[in-house]
């Protein structure tokens, strides 16, 4: 990151005041709330401040946090995608079903990614060939992928276990991928989320194809008349969307391990549109930022988790969730229009 | 240069033709560009220059004649292609991300060119940026900084920093510094002879005949979608563009044998204005009388496009509007009806017209409150207003539950004048009142609004096109950055008395 920011022999004023640099970034405004609320948490409980605790969080935000990474490749590309929560679904019960049916760990997750791959294809082509906003498309989506997951299980619960006909040793190891902890102490599910925000913050942010995502966004016309293809970049960006959602939905199925087509995920898309943001990504276009979305996944996990340790009623987070996200995007528009 | 040998050009034009639903913009027009020359492009609003332009830029498919680049002949199929060509097109409008940086603006058809899966090279990029940005003088711009947040002429100096990193060989630059102050424009001319002087063709589309005449080494006339003449910047004079500009035939007018007469002379004044001052309006003061058909011209900078939102309280505005003697005080569209005053807009999708809904419930948008009754529409009576609007105008509709998108041009702009009577105004403001209206109906709408001013309303008529002026108009003003510069009355009403008032300098 330094090497990016330092500049040739005459860098501006600017790099060197790294902290007002640091501060005037998109993301300060998101970073400092969640301090000032894990501040307020670590003296308002007992519980919050623990590693126990702080690793539960992680784990909690992981699937959210998954999906919230893709949706922030689209959202950057000027596009939203309504249909990952059933994409979730679909996913995961399809990779359950193929394990119960004998199938080996990798081709029961490869087909289940494979059908998020399918999904997201379709979403972009129907978003940029097929000339629909994507937020027809993708709504479109939602239900028929939901129904396509309630025909596939017939609307019973999926549960992966040895009685319904899984093999051992694919059992163990799909429920080390969503019940396991590394060294013991961290959530595989974590881990997953740590390694797949990695690569997409290398990728968003020094790879061409991140350049070309806040091109497209930023400015359709200004990307095309500079040589770059408008809409395979928009469904590269559906088909991340979709694998990530996929990838989630299995990692819910390996963790529970069961799942049903009318109740897993419903909703889900509106918690990780939510969340990405919050954490500065634009409905516009060509805004938005990987550690943003962290963020953004951090705010609304750490709210969840710190109004159950207060023991505040379900229905009061609802409400609360909410105002973050009023408060928080409020916050970051109202202070660029006085910038601006 | 040498002057004895002329080089080969680069871009040679023959022939090509543009047609539209029911105009030729283009009409086998001819023209050349060379390397190393600054090609002026002057003519009036409509004359064909931006269709040209756009033809360049391979927004628009010629419907014939031949383009050769390098002497080959050539299609330009998309922007793309244009851009491979080495033309590069700065618009108005501009084609920029403003979510990115400087640097990533200008770079960024070098990143298109490489592969999706490579690592950005930020350092290289700003490293270059900073260079093409040091060629124009502006290397003190930060390249890390937002494009949103630049200034409109910087912008535009970022888009040429762009183009000329991709050595373009073609510069075109329609209408560059309309939004330029003097000092950025000096600028810009400074660039434009250094691009020149590195044999880089700049063609350069302007009303400025100051600014051409300056700057251009060859200056081509064009009129009605013709290429009148390309002529050598050697002694030329603004009067004779401008001559060239207008053409001998100004029959057009005669033609219509509607040269009004003085009716107006001694009737009362309805409206007054008194210092208007607006954005890109300076202090304008001028009255209207009842009866009378005021026209107004100007070029598209020179403040007459705001002058109507001015008046109807569209835009924040200061000075004093009267009409009937009673003040409109603060700027509202509301008040501005309810004293009396109407506006038909130029812009009749984005600002006029509510297109999705019927002719009936068009007529009657602008005075919701006389045709309801406890919150629900009078059906009856709206039926019985867009009936008789719809008659009096002579509007072709099919019945009048049609929604306003399915008329034509003509038929649409009849709606919204019938709306705007519906108010019963004492002054009727349009502004562009004939934009994308045949011919035919353009006579119907000019013959209806002087039946208007007959009834003692004052009609207040702003437009590029100065034929309408000519025709409609008994008393014309002239705009020019922002204030009067002229105003001709009866038999001084002509075409070059209002070019020469809207350009010289």
């Amino acid at each position: 990151m330094a090497d990016a920011v330092r500049t040739g022999a005459r860098a501006p004023a600017t790099d060197r005041l790294t902290l007002a640099r640091l501060l005037r970034a998109r993301e300060a405004g998101v970073f400092i709330a969640l301090l000032a609320l894990c501040l307020f948490l670590s003296f308002a409980t007992d519980g919050f401040l623990t590693s126990l605790n702080l690793l539960n969080v992680g784990r909690q935000i992981s699937l959210l946090g998954i999906m919230a990474v893709g949706m922030t490749f689209v959202l950057i590309a000027g596009e939203v995608d309504l249909s990952v929560g059933s994409t979730y679904a679909f996913s995961g019960l399809a990779t359950g079903m193929l394990i119960i049916a004998g199938w080996a760990l990798l081709p029961a997750i490869g087909a289940g990614l494979a059908t998020g791959v399918a999904i997201g294809l379709i979403n972009g082509v129907l978003s940029t060939y097929g000339r629909l906003p994507s937020l027809i498309a993708t709504l479109g989506m939602l239900s028929i992928v939901r129904g396509a997951a309630l025909i596939l299980t017939n609307g019973q619960p999926v549960t992966v276990n040895a009685r319904n006909g899984a093999l051992p040793e694919v059992l163990q190891s799909f429920g080390y991928m969503g019940q396991g902890y590394l060294f013991s102490i961290v959530p595989m599910q974590l881990v997953f989320f740590v390694i797949i925000a990695a690569l997409a913050w290398v990728v968003l942010s020094f790879s061409n194809f991140g350049f070309r995502v806040y091109a497209v966004g930023g400015s359709a016309k200004a990307a095309r008349v500079s040589g770059i293809s408008v809409n395979s970049v928009k469904i590269w960006a559906f088909v991340l969307m979709g694998v990530l959602a996929a990838f989630a939905g299995i990692l819910s199925m390996a963790f529970l391990p069961s799942g049903q087509a009318g109740r897993t995920g419903v909703g889900l898309e509106l918690d990780v549109i939510a969340a990405t943001i919050v954490g500065g990504a634009s409905l516009s276009g060509g805004e938005g930022t990987i550690l943003g979305t962290i963020l953004g996944v951090l705010i609304i996990g750490v709210m969840r988790n710190g109004l159950v340790l207060m023991g505040v009623s379900p229905f009061v987070q609802e409400l609360m969730i909410g105002l973050v996200i009023i408060i928080a995007v409020g916050i970051d528009k109202w202070s660029t229009r006085r910038t601006s | 240069m040498t002057e004895q040998q002329t080089p080969a050009p680069i871009v040679e034009i023959s022939g090509l033709t543009k047609r539209f639903p029911g105009v030729l913009a283009l009409d086998r027009i001819s023209i050349d560009f060379r390397p190393g020359e600054v090609h002026a492009v002057v003519g009036e609003n409509g004359a064909g220059k931006s269709t040209l332009m756009n033809i360049l830029a391979g927004d628009l498919q010629p419907n014939g004649g031949e383009i050769r680049i390098d002497g080959r002949q050539a299609t330009i199929a998309s922007p793309l292609a244009s851009r491979a060509a080495g033309i590069t097109v700065v618009y108005q409008e501009l084609a920029l991300c403003p979510t990115l940086t400087i640097a990533d603006n200008i770079m960024m058809s070098d990143m298109a060119a490489r592969s999706a899966v490579s690592l950005v090279p930020r350092d290289t990029m700003r490293r270059e940026a900073r260079a093409a940005l040091s060629r124009l003088g502006m290397g003190k711009l930060d390249p890390d900084t937002r494009v949103g947040r630049l200034s409109v002429a910087e912008m535009q100096l970022v888009e040429i920093a762009g183009a000329i990193r991709q050595r373009a060989r073609v510069l075109v630059l329609d209408e560059p510094n309309s939004a330029l102050s003097k000092r950025e424009s000096e600028r810009l001319f400074d660039i434009v002879r250094q691009l020149r002087g590195e044999g880089v063709t700049v063609i350069y589309v302007s009303h400025h005949l100051k600014e051409v005449l300056d700057l251009a080494n060859r200056i081509t006339v064009m009129r009605d979608g013709r290429t009148i003449e390309t002529l050598d910047n050697d002694g030329l004079s603004e009067d004779r563009l401008i001559r060239a500009m207008v053409g001998r035939d100004l029959d057009t007018a005669a033609q219509w044998s509607l040269q009004p007469d003085a009716r107006s002379d001694g009737a009362p004044i309805v409206l007054s204005v008194d210092k208007l001052t607006a954005p890109s309006l300076d202090g304008l003061s001028f009255q209207a009388r009842a009866g009378e058909i005021l026209g107004i011209g100007g070029l598209p900078d020179s403040g007459k496009d705001i002058l109507g939102e001015a008046l109807f309280g569209l835009c924040g505005r200061s000075g004093h509007i009267t009409i009937d003697g009673k003040e409109l005080r603060a700027a509202d569209p509301h008040a501005s009806i309810r004293n009396g005053m109407a506006l038909v807009p130029a812009d009749r999708r984005g600002a006029g017209a509510l297109l999705a809904m019927s002719v009936a419930n068009n007529v009657v948008s602008a005075s919701l409150p006389r045709f309801s009754l406890a919150g629900f529409m009078r059906r009856g009576a709206v039926r019985r207003e867009a009936r008789a609007q719809v008659a009096r105008l002579d509007a072709r509709i099919s019945h009048l539950g049609q929604r306003l998108a399915t008329l034509s041009g003509g038929n649409q702009q009849k709606i919204i004048l019938g709306r705007s009577l519906v108010t019963n105004p004492r002054v009727l403001i349009l502004h562009e009142p004939t934009r994308g209206v045949d011919i035919g109906a353009k006579a119907e709408i000019y013959a209806i609004l002087r039946g208007i001013a007959g009834e003692g309303v004052a009609v207040v008529m702003i437009s590029s096109e100065i034929p309408e002026l000519i025709m409609n108009a008994e008393r014309v003003l002239v705009l020019r950055n922002g204030r009067i510069s002229g105003e001709l009355t009866g038999a001084g009403i002509n075409e070059e008395a209002i070019l020469a008032r809207a350009m010289a300098s």
